[in-house]
């Protein structure tokens, strides 16, 4: 009998990790391409339909793009946390919070000109979702209670909050009674850019990749941060207390995915409703995790994951598949990706039965 | 001989027919808000599409659990962009997204169920509900003995309010000591929530159960108690024959196929369509077997009147929970004032909240 | 009138606290032997629908029962395949299982949309219905439910009083420690990965045969989430998962009665109850440092060796 034998790898390539990663992704759709095959659909020409459908047209990648903008945010939120170690599951959360704190304004200073406006909006949805970041951090250096649940809670509360506000006092008058806000006044919506359907939070989006890419590149804080997240004992050393930094961490995520919540109610949905919260805050945190923590990465997979969400949109049109599907092939998608890892990492050989 | 003379008349027909609907086929899209797996609102509309699928030249096709806002959007305009002659959707929240695609693409057409937005090619559709709901409120109140119905509703919107009043008005024309309780779920489809609220209901005292939601789960809470039920959406006998009474039920097939042959024939226009029993985009499932037959008898008398338009369901007085008149004496309200009803009627227990 | 009420209340109160009790049992089971598991929601998901379909098609709902078991362990070896195997994160792992487990439910089940099978109905146990108020809360249930009252006693002797169930709680606190003292950790984490998954299988199949005998897309409507977190309301004890899943079942029935009885509080604001207190439960546990079992090596995979 040969058993399998484990190694650790002394280093890996770039191009051995590529491969490993198209070949994760390989399987997964071809366990999709089996589903549809076993419903009856072609599964080869589904894939193309699922494929052009999501990359095949300009207006397609405008698309994706619009629908990513609010999942990169709220990831390079989480992955922040990710690099400390610090367990931020809560982007769901702050991003209620973060429409919450910009509707507010919007609904309160209608006739503010927008130069004024847009940026209050944005601070304000940074403040509410970095608060809702700020209190699971306390608790976790207060009290070590565990982070993970805190801030899973904290979304159920956030969502409700949400709720309670659109079915009650926020709701619009004239809305019939349907649970939504009045329509934000022009001031308080984001400007598109150019011709295109993609708001100004595009810009927004690339200002803060590039800045969580500097912020742990070039400074010290993030070096320390990188550096405390690696090693417990290398936190010890550190100029900065660990405690700071899991504030730290958790106050930026949460602004970050506040913002994501300014701009899906400001550009996307320009009012607030109980439909803005489409799991996001979720997708983030696996988009943060398969892309390792990268920045560009962060991006590439967040607008490949919104691929897959509106090319089922169109493989419904085209071949009356279930929604679900979309799911089924995200969850593939993942679960490869992340089992893939472990073959760049490890060496697997055969040992000859002693 | 006579079999190639035979074959060559079938190949001119169709050589003819395809000839004669030249040109392309009709394509024809439907967004839905929730799976049509859902058993209720999105599957009837579902039903209504595969009517549409039968005509000859007609192709459709459908998005399903899309949700409000950006997305919904997205959906519809590629919807017009794959050039799809007619759009349908089919909630509430896709209004204001569809009338921003409409204005990009005026020849295509856009239909939108249950709001009030229009534009020049854009329409909007809606049920009348109601006037069903009415005749099985009538037996409902006929048929309790506690004179307490139990009322699962889905979310407080005008809708769903609109619904329960008439419920009440048709159970107090045949009882009037009737009262209706509500029970507010938040939910369209969770079956096992919305079987606890018809519990709960049960538990007061309420003898009857009706429903908003698409799942049969409160039916089931009736049959299980031994108590009567009212169902929505399709014909709900099935999941409790012992207790289902009747059930106000959709039927958008004969609607759906009607505005896509005006569409082709180019009659089509803007409107604010609301159809109702007359022409039978809204019904009554059959009774069941414990309704007698004199009750019968009496509820289709009231839907022949009402189909007729001799009867009227929000004809006034009528007064609101706190007993002030909302709609005087020898008025009948308005379409408008139904769109945007967010009061009860007085009988009905609950809030509007 | 209001006895009568408060009676029934409490008998809603076990009956939709059911579903979750068996996940968040699977959940703690999952997490003694130091396995986060967040996949429960999908487990639960794709539970309810495979006990729906072999009771539709074989007419038995025990057998349905048994196999949303096995579903929700099956996708729960996904998990370990993943995390145990493969070094996967268990976090992202988890959430990722939620998504598998939620899409291939609507999916498949997209046919059977509304369609009913044989499950199981009320059983009054002959005695013990008859004595007052714990008669009607307790024992006027279906079986399932007499079932689930079973489990966390036995999951107390055997963690208490077993040599397995030390070993495995053991494995949860110091996974290399208990290595070296000769356990085979990884075998008792499997064991604990697939039980768990198992457990919230069968409280999937418990919404779709004994709540109700239907299926329909989206059933468990986030109880498996809320199973997640009472393993903490819980403390990781199984007999206190009585307490949480009864007083969660509690709330839904309560703010529906609360709206029956003819009072008014929004809802959103009741249903936000058992979220907050889960955070005040946890925050006053871990203020006393002890009392709560919390496994030491939770959510932190083990090493492969040569």
């Amino acid at each position: 009998m040969y058993r399998f034998k484990i190694t650790k790898r002394q280093e890996t390539s770039i191009w051995h990790s590529c491969l490993i990663f198209f070949g994760a992704l390989a399987i997964s759709l071809s366990f999709g391409s089996i589903i549809l095959a076993l419903q009856g659909k072609p599964p080869i020409g589904g894939l193309t339909y699922l494929f052009k459908g999501a990359f095949g047209d300009l207006w397609a990648l405008e698309d994706c793009l619009i629908k990513g903008l609010p999942i990169f945010l709220c990831s390079i939120g989480v992955a922040i946390a990710f690099r400390l170690q610090v367990w931020n599951i809560g982007a769901e959360g702050q991003f209620a919070m973060g429409s919450i704190g910009a509707t507010w304004l919007a609904l309160v200073f209608p006739d503010q000109p927008q130069y004024l406006l847009l940026p209050g909006m944005m601070g304000a949805s940074m403040l509410a979702g970095a608060l809702w970041g700020l209190i699971p951090a306390l608790l976790k250096i207060r009290m070590r209670t565990n982070e993970i649940i805190v801030t899973l809670m904290m979304n159920y509360l956030a969502i409700y909050i949400l709720d309670y506000l659109v079915y009650g006092p926020w709701k619009d008058p004239t809305s019939f009674g349907f649970p939504m806000t009045a329509q934000f006044s022009p001031g308080a919506i984001l400007p598109m850019i150019g011709n295109t359907r993609l708001s100004l939070g595009l810009w927004l989006c690339i200002f803060f990749g590039i800045a969580y890419w500097v912020f742990f590149r070039f400074t010290r804080l993030g070096f320390e941060l990188k550096a405390s997240g690696e090693n417990m004992k290398a936190a010890k050393y550190a100029r900065i207390p660990y405690n700071t930094l899991v504030i730290l961490v958790m106050v930026m995520g949460g602004a970050l995915a506040g913002t994501a919540g300014f701009v899906e109610s400001s550009a996307n949905l320009n009012r607030l409703q109980p439909s803005i919260m489409a799991g996001y805050g979720y997708t983030a945190i696996v988009v943060a995790w398969i892309a390792r923590l990268n920045p560009l990465f962060i991006a590439l997979a967040s607008f490949l994951l919104a691929g897959l969400r509106v090319g089922v949109e169109h493989l419904q049109l085209d071949l009356q598949v279930p929604a679900a599907f979309g799911d089924i092939m995200e969850g593939l998608i993942l679960l490869t990706v992340l089992a893939s890892a472990f073959f760049e990492k490890y060496r697997i050989g055969l040992r000859k039965p002693a | 001989m006579k079999k190639i003379v035979m074959l060559f008349a079938i190949a001119a027909v169709i050589g003819f027919s395809t000839f004669s609907w030249a040109g392309k086929d009709l394509k024809v899209g439907f967004v839905y808000v929730s799976p049509i797996g859902d058993a209720g609102w999105s599957y009837a509309h579902n039903q209504g599409r595969l009517a549409v699928e039968g005509m000859d030249g007609v192709t459709t096709s459908f998005a399903e659990s899309v949700s409000e806002g950006p997305d919904s959007e997205r959906v519809i305009m590629n919807m017009a962009r794959r050039g799809y002659d007619i759009i349908f959707a089919t909630s509430f929240g896709y209004m204001d997204p569809m009338l921003k695609v409409a204005g990009k693409f005026p020849k295509t057409v856009f239909m939108h169920c249950s709001g009030y937005k229009q534009a020049k090619n854009m329409g909007n559709y809606f049920g009348r509900m109601y006037q069903a709901r009415y005749l099985s409120g009538m037996v409902a109140g006929a048929m309790s003995k506690t004179n307490k119905i139990g009322y699962v509703a889905a979310f407080p919107i005008p809708e769903v309010i609109r619904g329960i009043n008439a419920f009440t008005l048709g159970a107090q024309a045949v009882n009037p000591k009737v009262e209706v309780r509500v029970v507010w779920t938040k939910t369209w489809y969770d079956p096992a929530t919305e079987k606890e609220a018809a519990k709960s209901l049960l538990d007061v005292g309420a003898d009857v159960i009706a429903q908003h939601q698409d799942s049969p789960g409160p039916q089931e809470a009736a049959q299980e108690r031994g108590v009567y039920s009212v169902g929505y959406n399709s014909d709900m006998s099935g999941f409790a024959p012992k207790a289902h009474l009747t059930a106000p039920i959709w039927n958008w097939g004969p609607y759906y196929v009607d505005v896509v042959k005006q569409v082709r024939q180019g009659t089509w226009k803007s409107e604010a369509a609301w159809p109702g029993l007359a022409d039978g985009i809204v019904n009554l499932a059959p009774f069941g077997p414990m309704v007698p037959k004199k009750l019968q008898e009496r509820v289709l008398a009231k839907k022949a009147e009402i189909a007729q338009g001799k009867a009227k369901v929000f004809e006034g007085p009528i007064k609101d929970q706190q007993g002030k008149e909302r709609i005087a004496a020898g008025n009948v309200a308005t379409d408008k004032e139904l769109l945007g009803m967010t009061w009860f009627v007085d009988g009905v227990i609950g809030t509007t909240q | 009138m209001t006895v009568g009420i408060f009676i029934t209340l409490l008998a809603a109160a076990v009956q939709s606290g059911t579903p979750i009790l068996y996940a968040t049992l699977g959940e703690i089971l999952t997490e003694k032997v130091g396995v986060l598991n967040l996949g429960v929601e999908g487990m639960m998901m794709v539970g309810a629908l495979t006990g729906f379909l072999v009771s539709k098609f074989t007419g038995n709902p025990v057998l349905g029962f048994i196999a949303g078991g096995f579903s929700g362990a099956m996708l729960a070896w996904i998990h370990g395949l993943v995390c145990m195997g493969l070094q996967g994160n268990q976090i992202v792992s988890g959430l990722a299982l939620t998504i598998l487990g939620t899409g291939l439910a609507n999916y498949i089940g997209t046919p059977f949309a509304g369609q009913t099978a044989p499950g199981f109905n009320p059983l009054s146990i002959p005695l013990l219905k008859g004595i007052p108020f714990f008669g009607p809360v307790l024992f006027q249930h279906d079986l399932l439910v007499y079932i689930s009252f079973l489990i966390p006693p036995l999951m107390w002797l055997f963690f208490r009083y077993t040599r397995p169930g030390l070993e495995l709680r053991s494995v949860g606190e110091y996974p290399e420690a208990a290595f070296s003292a000769g356990i085979r950790a990884l075998r008792f984490r499997w064991a604990g990965v697939l039980m768990g998954g198992f457990l919230a299988g069968l409280g999937g199949a418990y919404l779709s045969l004994a709540y109700t005998h239907l299926w329909s897309s989206g059933l468990s409507a986030g109880r498996g989430w809320i199973a997640v977190a009472l393993v903490i309301f819980a403390f990781w004890k199984p007999e206190r998962a009585f307490l949480g899943a009864y007083f969660f079942g509690g709330v839904m029935a309560f703010q529906l009665r609360l709206q029956a009885i003819g009072t008014n509080i929004p809802s959103s604001l009741l249903l936000m109850l058992p979220y907050a207190l889960t955070v005040a439960v946890l925050v006053f546990a871990s203020a006393r440092a002890r009392g709560s079992d919390v496994p030491a090596a939770l959510g932190v995979n083990m090493e492969p060796r040569d």
